[in-house]
């Protein structure tokens, strides 16, 4: 079977950094696949390599059945990269902008001229064209990004945390864009440590941490490795240090990680462990402040997987 | 063709920038303006200066049976009294010293001459301490020197009339003529008419003069208006200084790129990486291209610069663009930043400017032949050359070494520095 995406076994080294190893994951043609992991995960080096920016230490990737390192050029042709950060000219307008970046793909005439008017039209900018990017807010220039990306009607295309640091409604604008694209037949590689996009723009989830993919499935069957376990996050009146072995010691306790005075435990049944939880606190003069009960997601999954939260 | 899309975008980009802008045109414009602005009036050949005012006391009388005709006193008060002097020197007379010093200090006058009693007799009697006194206004510096200038040539006359006598004698003597004593004051006289001719055939018809001071030609169309040869060196400095700051200010836009991620985000397009650079490269030739261009021609709509011939003008301007593109590519290469680019464009293409010559086009009589020696290792200074030719009217075969010279130093200096960017980036 071929896929849109296919990822084999690649590496990237840095001197003695291994920023990405042995990386494996497919995605079928028409489905979102998301890259999930905390930042140093080597998520954006992957998709790097992807993208043709990185030469890969070794192994291989392909875009449409075409290898980045032996037919770049055809791989890169099938693809369409939104970088983390903006990467547009901002003395240019926003026309001038994506007329220039379909040139680079290829368009010429008068199919770059209606390609640029649909895809103003896609990210609602038609009527602030002729403004200078600088000169737009920070959503808008998101949109901008993206739509330089869609010029060339990629059959893939690569978005690398495109929500960073946005506001709430252009991130949902961004969001319902990625679903919009994908329901037109668009298959996306999606890189995020927001485990809630993941979920909801996913078919399949790539978990990424130090350097290696340590799970891949669709949501519910990561889901199910955590069996039942309950994830619970518990928030003290001081360092977490005075009560975490003690913590770690209680019985149903499978695994537990501490950050800034807030501690995630995943727990085999929230009933019976919570008391103990709450004993072994006040035996060690520690107050709770606030207990947070959840049922399984994929950030329970990834501290199942590491024993560290996701946001660390 | 994505080469020239890449390049009609950092061209669009380039143009659209202010201070990319006044790099390349405006500073260089400026920087002339000021210099035409603060020379020109001095140099366009309308010399203004204000009259000298000299008060001269002249207390020199002869006895009633001196031999002279005329005494010494009344001989140095003419001079300054000559109807060929009065356009810049207004004398009058004073009594006396004390009349010429209370007019020095009301500053009715510049300079006073004081010319002592009986200074005739005594200077012949051989009286060692008779003498012309020259008193002026400390806060004048040219007036009083071109009077002191003046009594001392009134002065050497009349010892050069002494020594005329002495010869005179020495000759009849020598010849067995017994000298008339009473024909002395006429050699005297006739020393003296001719040395005053001479002084103002020297000074006031040149062409007349016994020593004319040629200045060497260096070309055969040289322009007789000292204002536009200043003025078109000048602004070939300017120019050529700018030049390679545009040349290296433009390079730099493949940092800025780098640092707006708008580099990394090409390299995923399916267009290959030296496509990219050459596409930058081509840019940075016709930014450099057309602001020579545009220099050349502002400066001869604002400063009446002669440029040359037109084949020179070519030659010239190509081999400023090779030079400058070349020097700005390999400059660049070496940088990280643009925050680094600033400082090293900055001092370094001031210090390689300084070396070339651009600083010092029109210093008179040039500067010290080690400090040209320079110039011949530095690429400003070759393109400096180029010019200085051209604008002497110079024909396309002698410009042909300095224009070989820049563009082999453009090649091998851009080769260097694509060998960096390629090895960076692609």
């Amino acid at each position: 079977m071929s896929f849109a995406i296919e990822v084999k076994n690649l590496k990237k080294s840095f001197g003695d950094l291994q920023a990405v190893q042995d990386a494996s994951f497919q995605a079928e043609a028409g489905e979102v696949l998301s890259l999930l992991g905390p930042n140093g995960a080597g998520k954006s080096t992957t998709i790097s390599m992807l993208s043709g920016l990185l030469a890969p230490t070794s192994g291989d990737g392909c875009i449409m059945g075409h290898s980045v390192i032996r037919e770049p050029e055809a791989a890169k042709a099938n693809l369409g990269v939104v970088p983390q950060d903006i990467a547009l000219y901002p003395d240019l307008s926003a026309r001038e902008n994506l007329v220039f970046w379909g040139k680079m793909y290829g368009l010429r005439g008068a199919a770059l001229k209606s390609r640029v008017d649909e895809v103003l039209e896609i990210i609602g900018l038609a009527d602030r064209q002729k403004d200078h990017v600088g000169k737009f807010s920070g959503g808008m220039k998101r949109r901008v990004n993206i739509g330089a990306a869609l010029l060339h009607k990629p059959a893939v295309i690569i978005m690398d945390e495109p929500t960073v640091g946005i506001d709430p409604q252009s991130r949902r604008h961004i969001l319902d864009n990625v679903k919009e694209l994908n329901q037109k037949g668009m298959t996306v590689l999606y890189t995020t440590h927001y485990m809630e996009e993941a979920a909801e723009l996913s078919n399949h989830i790539a978990i990424m941490d130090k350097g290696k993919v340590i799970a891949y499935g669709s949501h519910d069957e990561l889901i199910k490795m955590v069996g039942e376990q309950t994830r619970i996050d518990v928030t003290l009146n001081t360092e977490a240090e005075k009560v975490l072995s003690a913590w770690r010691a209680t019985e149903g306790v499978s695994k537990i990680d501490a950050l800034d005075g807030k501690v995630t435990a995943l727990v085999d049944d929230s009933n019976r462990v919570l008391p103990r939880l709450f004993d072994a606190a006040a035996k060690a003069s520690v107050r709770i402040t606030s207990v947070d009960i959840q049922e399984p997601n994929l950030e329970t999954v990834f501290l199942h997987l590491t024993g560290r939260a996701l946001r660390d | 063709m994505k080469i020239l899309d890449i390049a009609f975008k950092d061209l669009t980009r380039s143009f659209r920038s202010a201070f990319a802008i006044g790099m390349m045109v405006v500073a260089p414009l400026m920087l002339t303006g000021l210099i035409y602005f603060a020379f020109g009036n001095m140099s366009g050949g309308d010399v203004s200066m204000t009259a000298i005012q000299v008060g001269v006391v002249n207390a020199d009388q002869l006895p009633a049976d001196s031999a002279f005709e005329m005494p010494i006193g009344e001989i140095i008060r003419s001079m300054f009294f000559d109807e060929s002097v009065q356009s810049w020197i207004t004398a009058s007379d004073y009594a006396d010293e004390a009349s010429a010093r209370s007019a020095l200090d009301k500053q009715e006058i510049g300079v006073a001459v004081i010319i002592p009693h009986n200074f005739t007799e005594r200077y012949w009697s051989g009286e060692k301490d008779v003498q012309v006194l020259v008193i002026s206004d400390p806060t004048l510096s040219v007036g009083p020197a071109i009077v002191q200038d003046m009594v001392t040539m009134g002065v050497d006359a009349v010892a050069g009339s002494g020594i005329a006598r002495q010869t005179i004698m020495e000759r009849l003597e020598a010849n067995g003529i017994q000298p008339d004593p009473a024909q002395i004051p006429t050699w005297i006289e006739r020393y003296g008419n001719w040395y005053r001719d001479f002084q103002r055939a020297l000074f006031h018809n040149p062409d007349k003069a016994a020593l004319v001071v040629v200045a060497p030609s260096t070309g055969e169309t040289e322009t007789a208006d000292p204002l536009a040869r200043m003025m078109g060196l000048t602004m070939a400095g300017q120019m050529i200084f700018f030049a390679f700051f545009t040349g290296g200010n433009s390079m730099m836009s493949i940092l800025q790129e780098h640092e707006e991620g708008t580099l990394a985000r090409l390299f995923t397009t399916p267009t290959d990486r030296t496509k990219i650079l050459m596409g930058k490269f081509v840019a940075v030739f016709i930014t450099v291209l057309l602001q020579g261009m545009v220099l050349m021609i502002a400066g001869r709509l604002a400063f009446g610069v002669q440029w040359g011939k037109p084949v020179s003008i070519a030659l010239a301007l190509t081999g400023q663009v090779f030079a400058a593109v070349g020097l700005g590519v390999l400059l660049i290469s070496f940088v990280k930043s643009t925050k680094q680019g600033g400082p090293v464009l900055g001092g370094g293409l001031t210090m390689l400017g300084m070396l070339g010559g651009l600083f010092t086009v029109n210093i008179p009589g040039g500067m010290p032949e080690a400090f040209n020696a320079i110039g011949n290792f530095i690429p400003q200074g070759w393109v400096l050359k180029g010019w200085r030719m051209t604008l002497d009217g110079s024909a396309a075969g002698d410009l042909l070494i300095p224009f070989l010279v820049t563009v082999a130093m453009g090649i091998v200096m851009f080769a260097i520095g694509a060998m960096m960017f390629r090895k960076r980036y692609a």
